[in-house]
């Protein structure tokens, strides 16, 4: 996690969705390969990064984590700014988490980059004895709504890797077909916020140091 | 010296919880488990420089009560109070300092019966998912301990729940209810001492707006351009928002970010002297964190060095830090922090209202 590191991208990606559906476990899972039991109550603002290779490219995933009980979003709308990616996590065994996708899904666009790709995520799939959300219904739901949709297991270490590298990629295809206006949606911005006028999301030269 | 860190003696000084001895090396009198990052042996030595202060200070105390539960307010306890209140008089201090004792005297059953009400199905859910999240590194926490506080602190958030509707539950609580439990093992007692929080000490923080917290992260901005002003030009250089690094400092009131006996010894003066305290310290940590602030390079960097605020010798001898907040920010009148929240909460209300 060194500031020295060479990469070609920064990607920010917010984790998003009710309390206790297992957003810090996903983040600790992805980027330390930790999965803790007692995790604490989220209170603020978490962020973690990780370093991924993607198609012989270095890009340097930096993964926000924040409360999810609703009267935080009072206080969070800093937490979108610049997030080119979004997980919206439920639970599949708390039908509840499930319902209020759509108030998230609402909540992401009125603050985040219109472009931003945002992948549904069913977690706890250790669960699926208890499970309340069927499968295909959030297949459907992501569907309709554009989005893309992995079901994982935080603990059981099931599909994180794919989820995060999914939406990933699908960042960089959007960054570089360019179909991403200029400005509008801005990878590099959150190491280099001077250079955003001129650079956007030119991709820069694996030589390149986060300055 | 007679105490030792771990010995009994220490216990009546530090916190009267019966934790059992052979647990001492794993966790702290307060029942956290120890961190495996911490150098033991220098906290241990801190530590037991510390008892003779407490001892001291704890003499002075029985002294000046003289056995009773009350305590005028006057330039002689404030002094006390800021040097410090022995765990053993913490509970009778706080309630009698900050009213929570005239309202638990004066709504007799009350707390009681607010525990009989039918509650929200909702609230009790939300209440019930942090249980387990609450300090689960403190014994006292765990379902497995015999006298486990999990029950006790869904009691005393869910009577409040009930009490103050504008508030309800508000994650964060948890951890200062939790807090007030270690302290006073009285459910009562935290119920009052939340309250007294809640409603006069703290702006609306927990609110389903969240204007006072909101108003108070500004504020603090405030009060870094005009006193570490080169602070305040790296952060606004590197676009970093207040709430992404001090949110935290304000909602758990320091909990998870300073050591728990600074923390404590932070409580000692909000209940006495008020919110106010809450800026000394954000503006001590902010002064003392200048030179690492000012080398780095992009917003993910500032963050890592509020981050790292929360272990080292700096805060850990809490006596010297507490010495420091008094000192280092220099003068802080509590009308200057009434006029910039005025200000700042105007601000904020027309900036949300120019959006929606």
């Amino acid at each position: 996690m060194g500031s020295d590191e060479a990469y070609n991208f920064v990607f920010k990606v917010v984790l998003i969705g009710e309390s206790g559906v297992g957003k810090s476990n996903l983040l600790s899972r992805f980027t330390k390969n930790e999965f803790n039991h007692d995790s604490r109550t989220t209170i603020g603002v978490e962020f973690s990064t990780r370093t991924v290779q993607l198609r012989g490219l270095t890009i340097k995933a930096q993964i926000w984590d924040t409360a999810g009980l609703e009267r935080y979003r009072a206080i969070t709308s800093a937490y979108y700014r610049g997030a080119v990616g979004a997980l919206l996590v439920y639970d599949i065994s708390k039908h509840l988490t499930y319902e209020s996708a759509e108030r998230w899904l609402k909540e992401l666009y009125d603050h985040a980059d219109p472009h931003i790709v945002v992948m549904l995520v069913g977690n706890k799939t250790d669960l699926a004895s208890v499970r309340a959300v069927p499968t295909e219904d959030a297949k459907d739901f992501a569907e309709k709504n554009g989005l893309l949709f992995m079901e994982t297991s935080a603990l059981e270490s099931t599909n994180v890797e794919a989820a995060f590298n999914n939406v990933l990629e699908e960042i960089h295809k959007k960054v570089s077909s360019k179909e991403v206006t200029r400005g509008s949606i801005n990878a590099v911005s959150l190491s280099n916020p001077k250079s955003q006028s001129e650079e956007s999301q030119e991709e820069k030269k694996p030589c390149c140091k986060n300055l | 010296m007679e105490d030792q860190v771990n010995g009994k003696t220490s216990e009546k000084y530090l916190n009267t919880t019966n934790i059992i001895t052979e647990d001492c090396q794993r966790v702290d009198s307060y029942g956290f488990e120890r961190s495996e990052n911490v150098a033991h042996d220098a906290h241990d030595a801190l530590m037991s420089e510390y008892l003779v202060v407490l001892k001291r200070r704890s003499t002075k105390w029985s002294k000046l009560l003289d056995g009773k539960a009350k305590v005028e307010k006057n330039q002689k306890v404030k002094r006390y109070v800021r040097k410090g209140v022995p765990n053993e008089h913490r509970t009778v201090i706080w309630m009698a300092a900050s009213g929570a004792q005239q309202q638990l005297e004066e709504n007799p059953g009350y707390y009681h019966s607010l525990l009989q009400t039918q509650s929200d199905t909702n609230l009790k859910e939300i209440i019930q998912a942090d249980l387990h999240r609450t300090f689960p590194d403190n014994i006292q926490f765990r379902s497995s301990s015999d006298q486990c506080l999990q029950k006790a602190l869904y009691n005393v958030l869910l009577a409040y729940g009930n009490h103050n509707k504008d508030v309800g539950y508000c994650q964060g609580m948890n951890f200062i209810a939790g807090y007030l439990l270690i302290i006073t093992k009285d459910e009562e007692k935290s119920f009052w001492l939340l309250d007294t929080l809640l409603r006069r000490i703290l702006p609306d923080y927990y609110t389903p707006a969240m204007l006072g917290l909101k108003a108070d992260q500004e504020v603090l901005g405030e009060l870094v351009k005009a006193k570490v002003p080169a602070v305040w030009q790296a952060m606004a250089r590197h676009d970093v928002m207040w709430t992404l690094v001090v949110s935290r400092w304000f909602i758990c009131l320091y909990i998870d970010i300073l050591p728990v006996e600074t923390v404590l010894r932070i409580w000692d003066c909000l209940f006495y002297e008020g919110s106010k305290i809450l800026f000394r310290v954000a503006l001590t940590l902010i002064r003392h964190l200048q030179p690492q602030i000012l080398q780095a390079q992009s917003l993910p960097e500032i963050c890592q060095c509020f981050k790292q605020i929360t272990q080292g010798r700096f805060v850990e001898d809490c006596h010297t830090f507490m010495e420091k907040i008094f000192m280092e920010p220099g003068s802080l009148s509590m009308a200057v922090i009434t006029k910039l929240r005025e200000t700042c909460r105007e601000r904020i209300l027309a900036e949300s209202g120019s959006h929606s």
